[in-house]
């Protein structure tokens, strides 16, 4: 009936070639760029990828007020600068799709035209989606009682073990990473918790290679999308310990009865709580749970600490929608973050144990 | 660890050869910097050799936090003759002389590690182990061989992936977690479990691009980082419930955090429920599983392990449960009243730093007392429960300032008042909060703006909804317009648009279209049979019989291939229209008792069948007729077609007083009818 959505994908080019097959593209790249940016005219090739200055300066530009119209250009940039195809040049396109994605989501509220934002999302979907052919990600769940690289099948003891569920040749259970994508010419309001979350989808399998700058901006977003305080899970503490708990009661009452008044204010306050749907969320856990828990991140104190207030505000929401879907993920993560407190003494397992009596 | 305590309190020491020192002696020699002269008192005091002496100094230093004291003393150790010792007492059986250099060995890699030299450190690790591994490799070390050089050698190899990554060598790491776990180490379990565990943390969260690891002897191979981290886990919990490791409860968590976040928890159910009791305490068990199943659509079984942890012998105020219960519960009007006791226990128990949930239970509160309210059976309790939900949803929101669903469910609850200017602002709140991004949003505006007879409003939102609406989904939207053709008296238009639903039903069988997880496909899926009912509906009040016969038929033909959905109210009350329409009264009566038996709550049966009774004057039935309207008007109070039939049965019974009320309830309806019932969004 409507705008047919077959529209096909812009062709994304192969991205295979890397920066040092392509220095012209860099040049372009370069280029275009200093005449937008004109505190950035210092760059060259040589140095767009690295520069510190880079990235401060192109998130400052796309916070403004009218930052994602579709004749902004610093979003053509990006857009064109992702088409390009230069696998170095997708990965600092990437690099502002928390910064986007956040200020996109909250700004849908506000009705205002983000047709530039709205691009470089579409193209970071279209890339997805021909890259994958549209097919879902999946994994199969792996069945115990069959051997595996790792551990011997339990088919010899099979009936004795309480291990046993999925053997007798059921059908291997899979569960699905992302779904299915179908091509998108424009952005569908039904449709745009999906488009973004594929293009956070991207950002998180090239995760390893995003500065910290940019994950500390997905939390901060985190936490604006969830438009909920996380303050009171700071002490999270398991349901088990409630009874204790109650002895504190009396003291804790007093202290909220003055500090809840500031919270409900400070609710009042919250702006840019967005939906968030499975296709958002799905994408959010994974690109926090590598912030907290990824390799060497906890030395990163600023980006844990982050990452920690956002999985909290997350969880706290996932209580408001009481959705059980994010409960269970959040609190595990929540859980797990304390396991790996940069300043908690954490035991060592590879050291060897503390002996009092050194015998020989 | 545990005995670490007792044996604290029995004062530290060295002992060797039936002599022992104090350990406080020799450390405040090293305090007083006589690095020599502890040596010397450990060589004399216990018949050591000079190397040894610097072992267990090292050892002591390295224990204190002094790595680089450790680190110094152990350097003077000559360690190449210890690392061969090291090797081939692994193949040898007999006595090792001395364990505690092989700890040196370690401990210097240790030191080098902390002391941020982590190259050095690996340089170190692997040539120490590329001895041990042809040791091993020559299929000579015996099982047997002493326990500390085995212990040694496996720290080393769990050491080394750690080195890897600290340095950002993450393929490194990865190729040395692997190995670790693939090559013959002779590994005890606890130290594998830990690799796995190492391995999995470090598949699920650093984001490596691995390919999977090559090993083709048949056995499963994971194709994915996800895989392989999933298998490590399940392994790892496998091998605690045969008793083999110690239990870690990180590893459950890893595990639900992957599962939940691919939203399988119905697999993590699984998992749980395998582990041996009094790992978790139960109450936390069922909460969990309760979760995972509600997680999974299983609402049943979730609300029945509430049920139990809820008990007053157990957690009662646990507001997780609490909450999550309730909104079980108000999901199902005959759930109502007890999720209302939920809800208020929750709202009771917000307290503290709980104060911030006291709106969700509100919400909850609300809602369940909405719910709660449809299967009433008196009037004045219904309108008092529904003003109830009102209320409290009303103070929710008060609460909840930005909470889009609790704004949608209040513009419902409003609507369903007949409270349409209210209903219509909050609907319109609902849509610019959300962006437009949930088909029922544009709903509910649709149909808010029928309730208020403006059609042509109505059917631009429909439209514009079509065209932000993938395909698959535009189908309840396309429904909604054809009902808005009909109330605009353009039937032919209404013919027009069942014509492509149908068309889009066929499409959509033959592709497999997109997987429905996660996105709004669901409750966009066209229902072929309430297509083929609706137009059927459509041609017999155009008394296009013949047509309608032909729509009956399809819908027919369509119920036998599906087997557990017959709605068979629907085809019956279908017939009695057209039996109705030819002037076969008595035929048309047959069809809706056949109707109302087969399904006693489907509400438009009832009222054709009492519809019936009045036309052709079958007084002696009169009674029925009247009963059958008041059962339909328990169901659905604002049913206005409900109320007329019921001022006509009043009428024909003389009683013109209460005639007159029902017909002005009907109008007074009429005026507010929405083109589908409210209560059908939520």
């Amino acid at each position: 009936m409507s705008g047919d959505e077959a529209t096909t994908p812009p062709t994304a080019a192969k991205p295979s070639a890397t920066a040092a097959d392509s220095p012209a593209k860099l040049q372009t790249a370069v280029e275009a760029l200093s005449s937008i940016v004109p505190s950035l005219s210092k760059l060259t090739p040589a140095s767009l990828l690295t520069s510190p200055d880079l990235y401060p300066k192109i998130s400052a530009l796309l916070r403004q007020p009218n930052s994602g119209a579709g004749d902004n250009n610093l979003c053509r940039w990006l857009y064109d600068t992702f088409q390009c195809g230069v696998i170095d040049l997708q990965l600092l396109v990437l690099r502002f799709i928390p910064i986007i994605a956040g200020i996109y989501l909250s700004r849908v509220a506000d009705r205002k035209p983000q047709a530039g934002f709205e691009a470089v999302l579409l193209a970071l979907y279209a890339h997805e989606t021909t890259s994958r052919a549209g097919k879902p990600v999946s994994i199969t769940i792996p069945d115990l009682s069959q051997s595996s690289v790792y551990h011997e099948g339990s088919a010899k003891t099979s009936g004795k073990g309480p291990s046993t569920p999925n053997s007798g040749g059921t059908e291997p259970e899979t569960a699905v990473v992302s779904p299915t994508l179908e091509p998108h010419g424009t952005v569908r309001s039904t449709r745009r918790a999906r488009i973004v979350g594929v293009a956070l989808e991207l950002f998180y399998t090239k995760i390893g290679q995003m500065p910290v700058s940019s994950k500390i901006d997905f939390c901060e977003f985190c936490k604006v999308w969830a438009g909920q305080d996380g303050e009171m899970y700071k002490q999270f503490e398991e349901g088990g310990e409630k009874d204790e708990d109650e002895e504190e009661e009396g003291k804790r009452k007093e202290l909220e009865a003055v500090s809840s008044e500031v919270v409900v204010e400070k609710k009042a306050k919250v702006e840019g709580r967005v939906p968030l749907c499975w296709e958002l969320l799905q994408p959010v856990m994974r690109i926090l749970g590598h912030c907290l828990l990824g390799p060497n991140n906890n030395r990163e104190v600023e980006l844990f600490d982050k990452a920690n207030e956002a999985c909290r505000c997350l969880f706290s929401r996932s209580m408001h929608d009481v959705n059980p879907k994010a409960i269970l993920p959040m609190r595990s993560l929540m859980r797990l973050s304390k396991t790996v407190m940069p300043n908690n003494n954490n035991v060592d397992p590879t050291d060897l144990p503390f002996s009092d009596v050194i015998s020989l | 660890m545990e005995s670490e305590e007792n044996e604290r309190e029995k004062g530290r020491e060295v002992c060797a050869n039936g002599n022992s020192i104090s350990a406080e002696e020799l450390e405040a020699k090293l305090d007083a910097g006589n690095v020599q002269e502890a040596e010397a008192a450990l060589r004399d005091g216990l018949s050591l050799s000079s190397e040894e002496a610097k072992a267990v100094l090292g050892k002591l230093e390295y224990q204190r936090g002094n790595v680089e004291n450790a680190f110094q003393v152990i350097d003077g150790i000559d360690l190449q003759p210890i690392i061969q010792q090291l090797q081939s007492s692994l193949s040898e059986k007999g006595p090792v002389k001395n364990a505690l250099l092989f700890e040196a060995v370690y401990l210097r890699i240790k030191c080098l590690q902390k002391l941020d030299k982590c190259t050095e450190a690996i340089d170190e690790c692997k040539s120490v182990l590329e001895g041990v591994e042809k040791t091993y490799g020559q299929g000579t070390f015996d099982t047997q061989a002493d326990n500390k050089s085995q212990e040694i050698a496996g720290r080393l190899v769990e050491l080394l992936p750690e080195l890897w990554k600290q340095v950002g060598r993450y393929d490194e790491a990865l190729s040395a977690y692997r190995n670790a776990l693939l090559s013959q180490w002779n590994l005890d379990n606890e130290i594998c479990a830990r690799i796995q565990k190492a391995l999995a943390v470090f598949l699920l969260y650093s984001e490596v691009e691995a390919s999977p690891p090559n090993k083709t002897d048949g056995s499963y191979v994971p194709k994915s980082n996800l895989e392989e981290a999933v298998l490590l886990l399940m392994i790892i919990l496998r091998n605690f419930i045969l008793g083999k490791i110690k239990w870690d409860p990180a590893v459950m968590e890893h595990l639900t955090f992957t599962l939940s976040t691919c939203g399988q928890t119905s697999i993590l159910t699984k998992q749980f429920e395998e582990l041996i009791p009094g790992v978790y305490h139960r109450i936390d068990r069922w909460t969990f599983i309760a979760l995972c199943n509600c997680g999974a659509g299983e609402n049943k079984s979730a609300l029945n392990l509430l049920r139990m942890s809820l008990h007053k012998h157990e957690r009662p105020n646990d507001l997780i449960a609490l909450l999550l219960a309730a909104k079980i519960c108000s999901e199902d009007p005959h759930l109502g009243a007890e999720g209302v006791g939920y809800a208020q226990r929750a709202i009771n128990n917000a307290r503290g730093l709980d104060e911030h949930l006291k709106g969700v239970g509100l919400r909850m509160l609300g809602l369940c007392l909405g719910k709660q309210a449809r299967v009433c059976s008196s009037d004045h309790e219904r309108s008092n429960l529904q003003s109830k939900a009102l209320q409290s949803l009303e103070k929710a929101v008060r609460l909840e300032q930005n909470n889009s669903d609790l704004i949608f469910e209040l513009a419902i609850q409003y609507a369903m008042h007949r409270n349409l200017t209210v209903a219509l602002s909050c609907a319109k709140q609902f849509f610019d909060k959300t962006g437009g991004s949930t088909l029922k949003g544009w709903r509910l505006l649709a149909l808010v703006l029928s309730a208020q007879k403006r059609f042509a409003e109505a059917e631009v939102v429909t439209d514009a909804a079509v065209d932000e609406t993938a395909k698959w989904e535009q189908g309840p939207l396309l429904r909604l317009k054809a009902k808005l053709k009909i109330s605009q008296l353009k039937p032919m238009d209404a013919i027009e648009i069942y014509r492509y639903l149908l068309a889009l039903v066929q499409a959509q069988k033959k592709s497999p279209g997109p997987s429905t997880q996660g996105s709004q496909v669901e409750d966009g899926k066209i229902n072929e049979l309430e297509v083929w009912h609706g137009l059927a509906n459509l041609y017999a009040s155009l008394s296009h019989w013949k047509d309608a016969e032909i729509c009956l038929q399809k819908a027919k033909e369509l119920k036998e291939f599906s087997p557990a959905t017959t709605h068979a109210e629907g085809k019956n009350k279908f017939f009695s229209i057209m039996f109705e329409g030819r002037g076969e009264h008595l035929e048309a009566l047959i069809a809706t008792l056949n109707a109302v038996l087969l399904e006693p709550n489907y509400v438009p049966s009832k009222i054709l069948m009492a519809s019936l009774i009045l036309k052709i004057n079958f007084i002696s039935a009169a009674p029925v007729a009247r009963c059958l309207l008041c059962d339909a008007l328990r169901i659905e109070p604002t049913n206005r077609m409900a109320w007329y039939y019921l001022g006509l049965t009043h009428k024909a019974d003389g009683r013109i007083t209460d005639a007159a009320d029902c017909f002005q309830a009907a109008s007074l309806l009429e005026e507010s009818d929405p083109i589908e019932t409210f209560s059908s969004m939520i």
